[in-house]
């Protein structure tokens, strides 16, 4: 065990934060759930492309720096300090590219990867239906096999950034006689093809983060599917493991929230009130705790481990300590936390985001059902 | 930057729960509550053989030279078996700030046994079994002790009067004695919460109610699973504050309040949570649980408790 950083990280480091300081927007950009601010944001990450650091743990020609997950959490710390945008692609960088490294044929890699360092194509999620949300696998969307191409029909929803994104991924049921997650194959598709709606959806923050999409005869390539026809469960559940893993939210989120809460707690904090001192103490300790739980996992993995249903324990801690520490700030502002505007702003706009994390991928009680049969071994119930 | 544990420490910790699974089981820890000897000789043999108890005296002492890193997962251990008796006390704080005095030879072969009164309490735990008690810069020897009924059978409490003062360092790896066992509680209730939790989801699988074994009802799944999360949640600090503990990191402190914060409100969650999944058969004596609920109950509230760390951890970072 060593916690110091070597030579090499401590290097790479200061090359971060010298290419963040000197390249950073220096006033905060419009939301990327609008027209403008997600035209904004794809200009800054193709920026971080051009600079090399766009995908930093991806292999260096599809655009990373071959940086192992250590690196990548130090990168990851140095753009939470530096204040940069939020990642308008991740669901393509952070989730569907190392899964396309991991199943995807060289062609798929040698098509995907490189357009989407360089967000030159901007990824949307499109898993979720109506009728399958907590209950994935009763996927009803299904493609039908028409020669060289597959016909997609049916309707996705909560699809995140499809209202501005270029190509979506989802799981489409290919063989009808198959039931819940057999049958099932991940599939690649633009979303500007015909037959294609897309719908927006208006957040509880007013924004269109997320839309709903209506597959009506839309045809895309068979060479769009990832990984093997009619297991594209297995596929799917792989993204799973890294958006709840360690990819999506990285630690250096929470304590650089955390910093800014007891930046907060100084200004405006009653220093008599004990509980609330207690409150933001333990705030930090959370975000400490995750920031090295993450290290301790991430050393695991870089030493032959795999990452398996304890991600769903990430999941829950990250999404509820998020909650915790806007539900904080929001004590210490007192009466301004009633408004969207002034210092309270960002707060909220933080809690009301927030407040998704519990629920989307995948809900902490499903969660808590994952841990429970797969970690604790208990016996599978309903 | 590297999080882990090296084989030869993972392999150390094995051969420990090897021992103790066979030496220490519930069965036992239940004689020594019931006998009111407050340890168990032969394990206490055992323990110096394989060189536990001696683990962070220097060599050139007789010790085994280790650092708490090489320490922090034999507390586990010990607290996966609920061992009862003045093992830590001992371990980690005694024969180390005692191993350049004229006690180290018969504390590291564990013919003396040693243990602790530390300023966060009025009581010296273990004292019937001990021969020495080490209190801040001072050995007591041939001293009287009153049992106070303290809640766990395998800790038992008491004051103690009358004896003989001789100078001594309490100090290890330049931290005062609370703090050293503020880190090895911590680490030694992520054990015993561990235990806990395996028992009651073993309980949980066997169970049937309505049909069905209670384990697959979500309200319990749910249950289990946010204790497992706590526990989990507070190794890697622990892990940290071991090794801020050995690296001498300015951080020493903070950390190991940050560890046994941490651990000590997992610790009650996974003794209220598996409780619960016990039902009528958790309020009993008869259930061994309950050899791990008051190792819990006793130690997170010993060495500081999450408050006293959780303040200590605030006054560094609010107002650093």
């Amino acid at each position: 065990m060593d916690l110091n950083e070597t030579a090499q990280e401590s290097a790479f480091r200061s090359e971060a934060r010298t290419w963040l300081e000197a390249n950073v927007p220096t006033s905060a950009l419009p939301s990327f759930d609008t027209a403008e601010g997600f035209a904004l944001h794809r200009k800054w990450e193709q920026k971080l492309y051009d600079g090399g650091w766009s995908a930093v743990s991806w292999p260096v020609e599809y655009g990373g720096r071959d940086a192992d997950y250590i690196m990548w959490l130090i990168f990851e710390e140095e753009y939470y300090r530096s204040g940069a945008p939020g990642r308008v692609n991740q669901n393509g960088i952070f989730l569907l590219g190392p899964t396309i490294m991991e199943v995807g044929t060289q062609e798929q890699k040698a098509k995907f990867l490189p357009s989407m360092a360089s967000s030159e194509i901007v990824w949307a999620q499109a898993w979720s239906e109506p009728n399958a949300g907590s209950d994935m696998a009763s996927i009803r969307s299904k493609a039908t096999r028409d020669g060289d191409e597959w016909v997609l029909n049916g309707q996705k929803i909560w699809a995140s950034r499809a209202v501005w994104a270029d190509w979506c991924f989802g799981i489409f049921r290919t063989d009808p006689t198959a039931e819940r997650h057999r049958g099932l194959t991940f599939i690649l598709c633009p979303l500007d093809l015909p037959g294609i709606t897309v719908r927006p959806i208006a957040q509880l923050d007013g924004d269109t983060g997320f839309a709903e999409i209506f597959f009506d005869d839309v045809r895309v390539p068979v060479a769009n599917t990832l990984g093997e026809e009619n297991k594209g469960w297995a596929v799917a559940m792989a993204t799973a493991g890294f958006e709840r893993g360690v990819s999506l939210r990285s630690p250096a989120r929470f304590t650089e929230a955390v910093k800014r809460l007891i930046h907060l707690w100084k200004t405006y904090g009653d220093p008599t009130d004990t509980a609330l001192f207690d409150a933001v103490a333990d705030a930090w300790m959370q975000a400490e705790g995750y920031r090295l739980h993450t290290y301790q996992t991430v050393t695991g993995m870089l030493e032959g481990r795999t990452i398996g249903a304890e991600a769903s324990l990430n999941k829950i801690f990250w999404s509820e300590m998020d909650v915790r520490i806007h539900e904080i700030a929001l004590q210490i502002l007192g009466p301004e936390a009633e408004r969207m505007e002034g210092p309270s702003q960002r707060w909220v706009d933080g809690f009301l985001f927030s407040l998704s994390g519990p629920i989307y991928a995948g809900t902490n009680e499903i969660q808590r059902n994952i841990i429970a049969d797969r970690v604790l071994q208990l016996p599978k119930g309903m | 930057m590297k999080f882990s544990f090296t084989h030869d420490q993972r392999l150390f910790a094995e051969g420990l729960r090897d021992l103790l699974s066979k030496q220490c089981t519930p069965t036992h820890v239940r004689e020594v509550w019931e006998n009111q000897t407050g340890h168990l000789p032969d394990l206490w043999s055992r323990l110096t053989e394989m060189g536990v108890l001696s683990m962070l005296v220097p060599e050139s002492q007789g010790g085994m030279g280790g650092t708490l890193i090489d320490a922090v997962l034999l507390f586990q251990e010990l607290g996966r078996a609920a061992v009862p008796g003045p093992v830590l006390e001992h371990m980690a704080v005694a024969a180390p700030a005692l191993a350049h005095s004229q006690w180290a030879p018969a504390l590291n072969d564990g013919t003396t046994i040693a243990t602790l009164w530390v300023d966060t309490g009025p009581y010296v735990a273990h004292a019937q079994v001990a021969n020495l008690v080490l209190r801040n810069e001072a050995v007591i020897t041939g001293f009287s002790s009153t049992d106070v009924h303290g809640i766990d059978g395998g800790r038992q409490l008491f004051t103690i009067s009358g004896g003989s003062e001789s100078a001594a360092s309490a100090q290890v790896f330049g931290l005062p004695a609370s703090d050293v066992m503020a880190l090895a509680s911590a680490a030694y209730l992520i054990g015993v919460s561990e235990s806990m939790i395996e028992v009651a989801a073993e309980y949980a699988r066997q169970r049937e109610q309505f049909g069905k074994p209670i384990g697959s009802f979500q309200a319990v799944k749910h249950l289990m699973s946010d204790a497992l999360l706590k526990v989990e949640f507070a190794k890697a600090p622990t892990y940290r504050a071991a090794w801020s503990a050995s690296t001498g990191s300015p951080t020493a402190l903070r950390d190991i309040s940050m560890a046994k914060a941490l651990a000590s409100e997992a610790a009650y969650r996974a003794s209220r949570s598996t409780m619960q999944v016990h039902g009528g058969i958790g309020y009993t004596w008869e259930a061994d649980l309950q050899l791990w609920m008051k190792k819990s109950w006793a130690l997170m509230r010993a060495y500081g408790d999450a408050t006293y760390h959780r303040r200590r951890v605030g006054a560094s970072v609010l107002h650093g």
